[in-house]
Parts: structure tokens; sequence; C-alpha cells
């Protein structure tokens, strides 16, 4: 029987090696390779940007958003996306807070200020997943609504006001053991034990599994409904860490949340990988991207440009990595064709 | 000779089966009940909330959502959404506020230049999202950002204030023929919006795109024009919702329009828009920012402050699309 | 030789379609065993059925004697059953190894804790691909890089990363090229030695004699016959697959045929067409032949505008045109009656009558404004015109049978008033009934319409039956064109199938092709 022509098979082999190719150009070592090239680039116009300081500044802000968007990546590997975090950190920021104001003044052990927000950022996750995986909503929905309910719930709750007189004890992400933010430490091991996780546990598989082909993956045996619980609660965890560092890294913890946080989270995770059409990312993908999202605004600031267009930096370094994402799969699909 | 049987074609249809069966029991119905007795009750709680002053007034604070809840619609109607038109919102009242104060431009000037803004910023959505591929959510989301950073970048956070009276008490405050300029406009929005969505071959179109694209794009259906027409008029709507406001309140802020997105996809989703597209009405939004409006009412006669709103509107979003998921396996499912 | 899996008597129904009525199946170990029969002769129920995921309403599954009934895919993996589809179920994003090992991955564990070995599933998936003689594939890979023939060939070994004991193929070879076909035969031979049993459905006869011990063939969802290979000739399974049903279904009128309509030259677009050049006329019904995959379909969305051609000439009715997309290909009087009604027909949610008039909204208007008394009246003729069984034309058309569904997509086209209707297995999943209604319905808009009809079909007694012109296509070009008095079955099946020389010319004077 005729078949495609020699010639074209040939080119197919060919296209192969070059993929090959594109395989070392993985988005963690180009993520890298950013972030280098742009402290550079800073650093020339304005040498105190290397100082120890601002390195250890830079990376201690990140940090926060470097969690929470861990939690996030495993959220849009899975196939869909929480926007209320932001809220969410707020609300859990101020339970840290009263909690701990209020066990100074005796009447629980101080754990329970570190402890509680946990419990209730889990809740959050787990009430979240369940709209999802069982009743049908579409993440987008059920976390825009959470979004609002958990706003309007601060506010109603605060006041306005904001919280003061915290404990010594809880300024807990102010601390410098050997001279590095307490808040990198957990990034490192949190972004280690995360990546770990993802790439050696059966759960982990199969939420790269569910992201990227759903079909399949219900063919293959794999409960969906659990795996989107699971995501969901394992993004309220890595929520409330974030907001515990929120709270416990200034003097005073605000009644409102900077708005755009989840945003800027989002775009950790998708500059560090993750592809928003779900099933692909890493982990150390994400936590490489939040800190690049952080050092871009530094870097303005050292280079003297306003930080009034930091926002929209953010939302065209989105753009510009999901066109890179889509093209990149556009090609995949256009090879596979032939 | 073929062994297949046929089913007999000739059974009695379900009468949720029918035209009127479909009208009577969606969600449109259930909301005119529930907003007809919400209604009652706060005009029992209040003698005057049936006035028509009273009631212009109600329409005039729901003025800017309304605007924006009819392309947006449209767009979820064919499945898509857009999450940026609060930030649209708040970037055509600043250049509105820019031109003018700092820039020197003749007011009406700034406020073409303020529309045209808008056009561009939905055009934008539309053109990524049709000829790039990059899907509704994330472009709109995307643009949330870069339209509040542009917003802020382009004030650095000032105001402008000192507008001319004919601009803040002839269009912000003003009346035409006994009704304030907003109800006007609205009205003709919701008509215009509503007759093209359920009489026009565009607006078929629409429906058909939401419940099946591939089918509509066979059909020859052009379905990247009609997108990028509706993406191109949710901007339009939320600069002519922001300079109205401007208009009102006599400022510009760079937070303006905030959170507006949520006010307007709850209306549209509680109004019986499928999020999933292919379903709903502009009729039925309408019914949907009433009741919310009337919530919102109701939450103040109880003494609940207004921060609360936020709350209730998200609560009331996800339990729209419950219902909403609800009567469709029910009753329509296919 | 044992037996290793038999099916007895096993009938399945879907709403309005008996898919399967009283089959039987017998498969050995270590055989293969081939399994043919036309498009919807129940070949893909029947192999659900043995795969776990469906569940047969009458009869009884056996493995090694002993009586099983499968619950889902799961149940029918756990036994040794595994599947490879057309549509290759794979994860892009994932490597190879773990493609192979999806769902099973080897573990380590410490007490509670278990995580995926990824130096032993690499290991053993490399293990198996070296015993399917697999040298050139890295299981670190991922998936979505490699071409269609390697992952077939992961399949394959995902299938034995469960030590299947029955493989199911169905279709293997339809998007293969020479290279990767003969690989695959070399695994089907390797496995068929280590005992594994293969049951291989295809249409290519060739690769039926040339690999298969047995064959059994279905026919309208009934068995036929089982035979061993070496016993039995090309000529008389396809005289078993076609059967001798023509003549009362496809009544047709003499034809009356005028000047073309449609002439293509040249037309390309890669990979599926690759220089087409046919005409078809006024009156004429000309039948589109060949075998799944062989680029027919997309040869129509080409002409229809979905898939502008890249190169080539198209003429309507004598004049030059360019067709870029769907709206173009309307105003110029071609329509397109889809392969899958479902997804590119129909609006399931919408009413019969949103549906016809679907194509048309514009002549339905005035500025803009849909004129329901039309819009309706539209509807009811269509209904009528084509006894399309329904109570009102505000029935959902989600709710009607197949046959009256495709009635709803027709009448939409018909509404355009074409000049060039292109029918892309117009009777596909249709009943008897309805289908000779189709039929009846296409020879008179050819001849007292004059309409010029393409049928693109892959029942071969629909091609014989109605066509007056034959083309048969093949890896995207046409091989052979006949005429309706000088061809037979054999001739067009051969045709598709390759097996015999490649112009066969009955009309000399026609239209010229290109190889």
């Amino acid at each position: 029987m005729t078949a495609i022509p020699q010639k074209t098979s040939q080119a197919l082999a060919n296209r192969s090696i070059g993929s090959r190719l594109s395989g070392l150009l993985t988005q963690e070592s180009v993520l890298a390779l950013a972030l280098v090239i742009i402290s550079f680039a800073v650093t020339i116009v304005n040498p105190n940007f290397l100082a120890a300081r601002n390195i250890s500044d830079i990376l201690s802000n990140s940090s926060y958003i470097a969690i929470a968007a861990i939690g996030m990546s495993l959220v849009i590997i899975s196939g869909n996306i929480d926007i209320s975090i932001g809220s969410l950190i707020g609300l859990l920021a101020t339970i840290a807070g009263r909690l701990a104001i209020g066990a100074e003044a005796g009447g629980y052990p101080e754990i329970f200020a570190f402890i509680i927000p946990i419990v209730v950022g889990v809740a959050s996750g787990a009430l979240i997943g369940f709209f999802v995986a069982y009743l049908h909503v579409p993440a987008i929905v059920v976390s825009l609504g959470m979004l609002s309910v958990l706003k309007g719930g601060l506010i109603l709750w605060t006041g306005g006001e904001w919280i003061y007189n915290l404990p010594e004890w809880f300024k807990f992400a102010q601390q410098r053991p050997l001279g590095i933010p307490a808040p990198v430490y957990l990034m490192i091991s949190l972004t280690i034990i995360g990546a770990i996780w993802m790439k050696y546990s059966a759960t982990g598989r199969a939420i790269y599994a569910v992201g990227g082909n759903r079909e399949a993956a219900r063919l293959s045996g794999i409960s969906e409904k659990r795996i989107i619980m699971t995501v969901f609660m394992i993004n309220g965890f890595m929520v409330s860490i974030a907001a515990l560092l929120f709270a416990t890294q200034f003097n005073a913890i605000q009644s409102t949340v900077p708005s755009g946080l989840e945003l800027l989270v989002i775009t950790s995770a998708v500059v560090g990988g993750v592809s928003i059409l779900g099933g692909t990312g890493t982990v150390i993908g994400s936590t490489l991207g939040a800190v690049l999202v952080h050092v871009i605004p530094a870097a303005m600031i050292f280079a003297s440009i306003s930080d009034y267009w930091r926002q929209a930096v953010q939302g065209l370094l989105i753009l510009f990595t999901v066109l890179v994402d889509l093209y990149r799969r556009n090609q995949q699909s256009y090879a596979r064709r032939k | 000779m073929q062994a297949v049987k046929e089913q007999p074609e000739q059974q009695k249809s379900r009468f949720s089966e029918t035209r009127l069966g479909r009208s009577l029991l969606s969600q449109e119905t259930i909301l005119l009940i529930i907003t007809i007795i919400a209604i009652t009750f706060l005009a029992t709680q209040n003698e005057r909330f049936l006035t028509l002053r009273n009631l212009s007034r109600e329409v005039v604070l729901l003025f800017e959502v309304a605007v924006m809840a009819m392309p947006m619609t449209l767009i979820i109607i064919t499945g898509g959404i857009d999450l940026s038109v609060g930030s649209i919102f708040g970037l055509s009242a600043v250049v509105l506020g820019f031109l003018w104060q700092d820039a020197g431009w003749a007011l009406e000037v700034a406020i073409v230049a303020s529309l045209i803004v808008g056009l561009m910023c939905g055009f934008l959505n539309g053109i990524f999202i049709v000829r790039l591929g990059v899907p509704p959510l994330i472009m709109t989301l995307a643009t949330l950002a870069l339209f509040r950073g542009m917003a802020l970048g382009v004030s650095e956070a000032r105001s402008a204030r000192g507008f001319p009276e004919w601009f803040t008490d002839g269009i912000g405050r003003g009346d035409f023929l006994g009704l304030p300029l907003q109800v006007w406009i609205i009205g003709i929005a919701v008509v215009v919006t509503g007759v093209v969505l359920a009489r026009t071959t565009f607006g078929r179109s629409l429906y058909a795109m939401g419940n099946n694209e591939l089918a509509a794009r066979f059909a020859g259906i052009p379905v990247q024009r009609y997108k990028l027409v509706i993406y191109v008029y949710s901007g339009f709507m939320a600069s002519l919702a922001a300079i109205l406001f401007t208009a009102r309140v006599t400022t510009t802020r760079s937070d303006m329009g905030t959170g507006y997105e949520l006010d307007v996809i709850a209306a549209v989703v509680l109004g019986g828009t499928s999020i999933f597209g292919g379903l709903g009405t502009i009729w039925g939004t309408v019914l949907g920012l009433i009741l919310i409006q009337v919530l919102k009412n109701g939450l103040l006669l109880a003494g609940v402050r207004g921060d609360a709103t936020s709350v209730l509107i998200g609560i009331v979003l996800i339990l729209a699309i419950l219902i909403n998921n609800f009567i469709q396996t029910r009753f329509r499912s296919v | 030789m044992d037996v290793l899996l038999k099916l007895s008597d096993i009938s399945k129904s879907f709403p309005g379609v008996r898919a399967l009525s009283d089959v039987q199946l017998e498969v050995r170990k270590g055989e293969v065993h081939a399994l043919l029969g036309e498009n919807g002769a129940g070949k893909s129920t029947l192999i659900k059925i043995i795969s776990g995921v469906h569940k047969p309403d009458k009869g009884e599954v056996r493995l090694d004697g002993k009586l099983v009934s499968f619950n889902s895919p799961r149940d029918a993996q756990a036994n040794g059953i595994a599947t490879i589809y057309q549509e290759l179920i794979l994860y892009p994003e994932l490597t190879v190894a773990e493609n192979i090992f999806i769902g099973h991955a080897p573990r380590r564990s410490l007490g509670p804790l278990h995580w995926v070995n990824w130096r032993e599933m690499n290991d053993r998936a490399a293990e198996i691909l070296q015993s399917l003689n697999i040298h050139d594939l890295d299981v670190r890979r991922k998936v979505g890089s490699l071409n269609i023939g390697n992952r077939q060939r992961v399949e394959i070994a995902k299938a034995l990363s469960i030590n299947a004991r029955i493989l199911i193929m169905d279709e293997p070879t339809a998007a293969l090229t020479e290279a990767d076909v003969s690989k695959l035969f070399d695994i089907v031979r390797l496995l068929r030695q280590r005992g594994v049993s293969i049951i291989y459905i295809s249409h290519r006869l060739n690769e039926v004699f040339e690999l298969a011990d047995r064959v059994t063939v279905l026919r309208d969802g009934q068995y036929i016959d089982t035979q061993a290979v070496s016993a039995t000739t090309e000529r008389e399974l396809v005289t078993k697959m076609v059967g001798r049903t023509i003549d009362n279904l496809f009544p047709k009128l003499p034809p009356k045929i005028g000047e073309p309509v449609l002439q293509v030259r040249d037309l390309v677009h890669l990979p599926f067409t690759r220089g087409v050049s046919f005409e078809v006329r006024a009156g004429e019904i000309v039948g589109l032949s060949g075998l799944v995959g062989s680029g027919r379909s997309e040869l129509a969305q080409v002409i229809f505008g979905i898939m502008p051609a890249q190169s080539g000439d198209i003429f309507v009715s004598g004049k030059k045109v360019r067709i870029q997309d769907p709206a173009q290909a309307i105003n110029l009087g071609i329509a397109y009656v889809p392969e899958d009604r479902g997804t590119q027909g129909l609006v399931k949610q919408m009413v019969i009558r949103e549906n016809v008039s679907l194509a048309v909204l514009q002549s339905l208007a005035s500025s803009g404004f849909i004129r329901r008394g039309r819009e309706r009246s539209l509807a009811e003729r269509a209904i009528e015109q084509l006894s399309i069984r329904a109570y009102s034309p505000e029935q959902i058309v989600g709710k009607l049978s197949g046959g009256n569904q495709q009635k709803v997509v027709v009448s939409k086209w018909l509404a355009s008033k074409p000049r060039l209707l292109i029918m892309d297995e117009p009777t596909r999943g249709v009943d008897v009934g309805a289908k000779s209604e189709i039929h009846r319905l296409m020879s008179e808009l050819a001849v007292e319409q004059g309409l010029a009809i393409l049928m693109i079909s892959s029942e071969l007694p629909e091609i014989m039956g109605m066509s007056d012109r034959i083309l048969v296509v093949r890896d995207g070009r046409i091989v052979a064109e006949y005429a309706r008095a000088d061809v037979t079955q054999e001739k067009i099946a051969a045709a598709m199938m390759g097996g015999q020389p490649k112009f066969e010319n009955a009309n000399p004077q026609e239209v010229s092709r290109t190889s």
C-alpha cells in the first residue's frame, strides 16, 4: 500500500531531534537565565541592586507569594483556577493577629494563633473543592464568589481597623536565623517538598493526568473528585502558610489585602511554566517565577521606573507567557497531525 | 437487509420540551416570582418605595452594573467571559480625567477619547481571544491587571475634579422628561440589546455559537467576527458607564470600578444565563439586576452595613449557578 | 488450540438502533483473529463489550471457559484485556515510561509513605520496548513530541505492562507510514509467538491476509461467518461483508446530466489532500469512496472552505473562485452535510425550526430581523418534504432519532438552495426507513432539480446503488474512477485497499486525475 513518502517521514524524524534540543531549554532554565540577565542589567544601571541586604529582601518578600504559588500551580495543573486567595490571605492574617493578641492576654496557648488559620485555610479550600468536584460549579465562578464573600466578611469583621500591638513572639517572619530571613527557609523547604511530592507520589502524578487528559484519567480509574478535593485543600494549606508569613512580617496587620494578590500568584505560576490549559508545570518553576515576578518591580525601582506601572507589567507578563505556551502547544499538535 | 429497528416516533413529548414549557420552567420565571415577592415586601416596609422618584433613584444606583451587564450577557451566552470590565471602567475614567485636567483637552473631546479607549480595550481582548486563541478567562484576567495597571500609571493616583456644571449637573444629575438621564440610557440599552439578541440573525448566531461553535462555523456563521463585536461592545459599555459615573460623582479615582465584574457576572448568571453558554436572555439579566438591588435594599433595611453586600453578591453568584445547573440537568438535558 | 475468549449470542441495542444481534466470536490463545465488516456492522460495539465499556443486553462472555461480566474498562484490564483505539489515549505532557505505567506505576514504600520509583519505571519500560524490538525510543521523552507510529508503540507497550493476554487493535494502520506498518506487523508476530491473542480490526484485506490466522465477518450487527484465512479469498470476504442488499434500498431515477457545476484542479491542503482533480455535473451523483482516513471528508471541507485550499483551483459553473470560509461557499451555492451530525451538523439544544434556518438566517431576515413567519413556514415545509417524524417544528432536535436528525441537517442545507450538495456519510447511523427516504430524495434532487451531488460514503452498496460515477480516494488522491455501468464491488474495494494496479479508467475521455 502507499504510505506517506519517505521524505516526509524523514522530516518527521528531524522534527523529533529538534524537540530533543528544545527539551533542554526547559521553562526552569529559561527562568533562571532571565533572572540572571535582569539582575545583571539592573546592576549596571544601579550597583546597589546586588547588595546582600537587597537580595535577601527580595527573596523574603517573594516568599509568601512563592508558597501560595505552590498551591496555585497544583490547582492550575489540575485544570482549575482559584482567584479568591488574596481575600483568604487577608482573612487568615487577621485571624492570626487577633488570636495572637488574645493568646498574649492569656486564655489559650500561643500555638493557636498559628494552627487555627491553617485549619480555616484548609477548610476553605475543601469548600471550594466540594463545589467544583461534586456540584460541578466551574472553579472560576466558585472562587469569584468566594473572593467577595471573604473580602466583605473581612471588612465587616475588622471594620477597617488595622491590628497593632502584636506580641514579639508572633513576628516570626522577621527572624533571621544565620542571617537568612525565616520566610526564605520556608519557601525553599516547601518548594522542595512540593516538587518531590509532585514527581514521586501517585497523587501528584494523578494531578497531572487529570489536568492533561480528563477523559483518559477517568478511563484509567483515577478518581477525579478526590484529586480535585486534594488539590484545593493543599492550596488552602499553602495559602494559610503564606498568610502567616504575611501576618508576621510587619508590626501591624492591614485590614485589607493589597489588591491583585491572586493575580501575582497566578502570574508566578504561569511564568514558572504552569500552563493554564492544565497538565503541565513544576513547583520549582513556579517558585522561580515568583522570584522573577518580584525581581522585576524591584529592578524597576532601582532603575528609577515609576512603580505605578507595576500591575501593567504583570498583566503583560502573563499575556506573554500564555502566548508562548499556546504557541508551543500549537507546534506540538501540528507535528502530531503529520 | 438491515437489521435495525426504529423507536416509535409518535411519542408524547414531555411538556418540558415544548416552547411554552421551556419558558415556564425556566429560571426567568422563578426569578420573576421571587422578585415580585421581594418588591412587595419592600413596598410594605416603605410606603414611598414604589414611587417613580424612588424607583428612578434605584435605577441610577445600579446603572453602571446594568450597562455593563448588557454585553456581558451576550459574551456569557457564547461561552466566554470578560473579567476586565471593571478595569476598563477605571481606565476610561482615569483617561477622561487625565486628558481634561492634565492635558487640557476640551471635555467633549476627552469624553470621545475615553469612549475610544473603551473600544480599544475591548478590541484588544477580542483580537487575542479570536485570532490567537487565548482562552477568554485568562485573557481578561490578564487585561484586568493590565488595564488597572495602566489606570494607575496614567493617573499616578491623582484624582481629577472640578468638572464643568454642564457635565456634573447636566449629565450626571440631569433629567429628561422627568426621569434621570441614566434611566433613559439604560432603558435604550436594554431594549436594543434585548431585541438584537432575541430577534436578529446576530442574536440567533450567538446562541448557536454558545451551544455548538463548530456547527455554527459549519453553517457559515462568521464566528470570529461576531465574537470580536461582543468584546468591543463590552469595552464600549464599560467606558460609557465610567463617563456617566464620573459625571455623577464629579471626580475620578484610579480604583474606580474595582470589583464591578463580580456584580455584573452575578446579575447575568442570576438572570438565568448559563455560565457554560447557549442559554440566557436580556430580560433575565434585567430581573437579576433588579433582584440584586432589591436584596441590597433589604440588607440596608435590616441595618447591615454597605460592605456586607459583597458577601451577599458572592453567595448569590454561587447559589445562582447551582440553581441553574439543577434546572438544566433536570429539564433541559439533551 | 485452546479457546481463550468466547462470546455467545451477544446482542446489544442503543436507542433507535440495534447494534448487535446474536453475535458469536471465539478467540484462541496465540492467534491473530481479524474482525471484518463495514462501518456500522457492529465491530466497535463488539470490542467495547469485550473491553468493558458496554455490557451486552443478552448473551455471555467467557474467559478461559469461565463466565465473566465486566463493569468497567478497569475490570477488563484486570483480566488481561487491553485495547488500542484509533484515538490513542495518552497524556502528551507525561513521558513514555509514565504513560506505559499510568495507573500502576512501580512504587517504593517506607512504612505508610509510598512514592513512585522512577528508576524502576524507566528500566521496566525500556525492557518492554526492547522485548518488542523497539530500540530507538527514549522512555524519558514526552509523548506529545512523538509521531503517531511511536505513540502507537507506547500504547502497545502499555498493554504489555499489564500482561495483556488479549490485545484488541482498532484500525491500527489507518494513520501509519509504510515503515511503521511493517514494524507493527513484526510486533504483532512477536506477540503471537509469545502466546498473546490479538483481535485485529481493519478494512485492509491485504493486512488480514498477511497477518491473521482466522477472520470473523459481521454485517449489519449480525454474525456472518468465521473462517481460517488460508481457507478463503478476498473476493469471498468482500461478498460476505457487503451482502447483496442493493436494489430496493437505492431507488434511482434515470439521470439527466448537464454541465459541470464544480470543477476542481490540483487541489492541495496538506497533509490530507494531495493534488485532487475532478468534476461534478448538474443532475449527477458522484460517489466518493475510500477507507477511513483516506481524506475524503477533508477534501469536502477544503471545497467548502473550512480548510481553504493551499493551492489548486476551484471552478463553480465555469467561473474560477476562491473559497476562504463556509459563508463564501454557501453564497456560491455549495452546501456540505457533514459527517458528524452531532458535533458539526446540528445544534442539539435548539429546536427543529432553529436548526433548519441556521445556514440561511440572512435570507429569512429583513434588516437583520428574523421573520418568524418565514422561518416557521420553512421549517414546516422541511418537515413535510422530508417526512421528518416530529409533531411540531418546536421540538428539540436532540430528542429526535438518528434518521430524523439527519433529515433536519439535510433540510437545513436544502434551504440554502444549493447547486452542489456535498453529503458526507448521508445515512450513517440511520435506520432502514429513513435511509431509503434520503436516497429517494437525493435522486429526486439530482434528476428533477438538477442538483449536483457529491456523496461520500463508506458503504459500498450505497456507493454502487446511488452513484452515476464513482471516484476512489486513497491517501488524499483520487486513484480510480468508474462509471456506474462498469463497476463492481471488488474493483472498488481493491482500489480502496491498494491491492490492484492504480489507475482503472473505465472512461478515458473523463477528466484526468493526478497521481
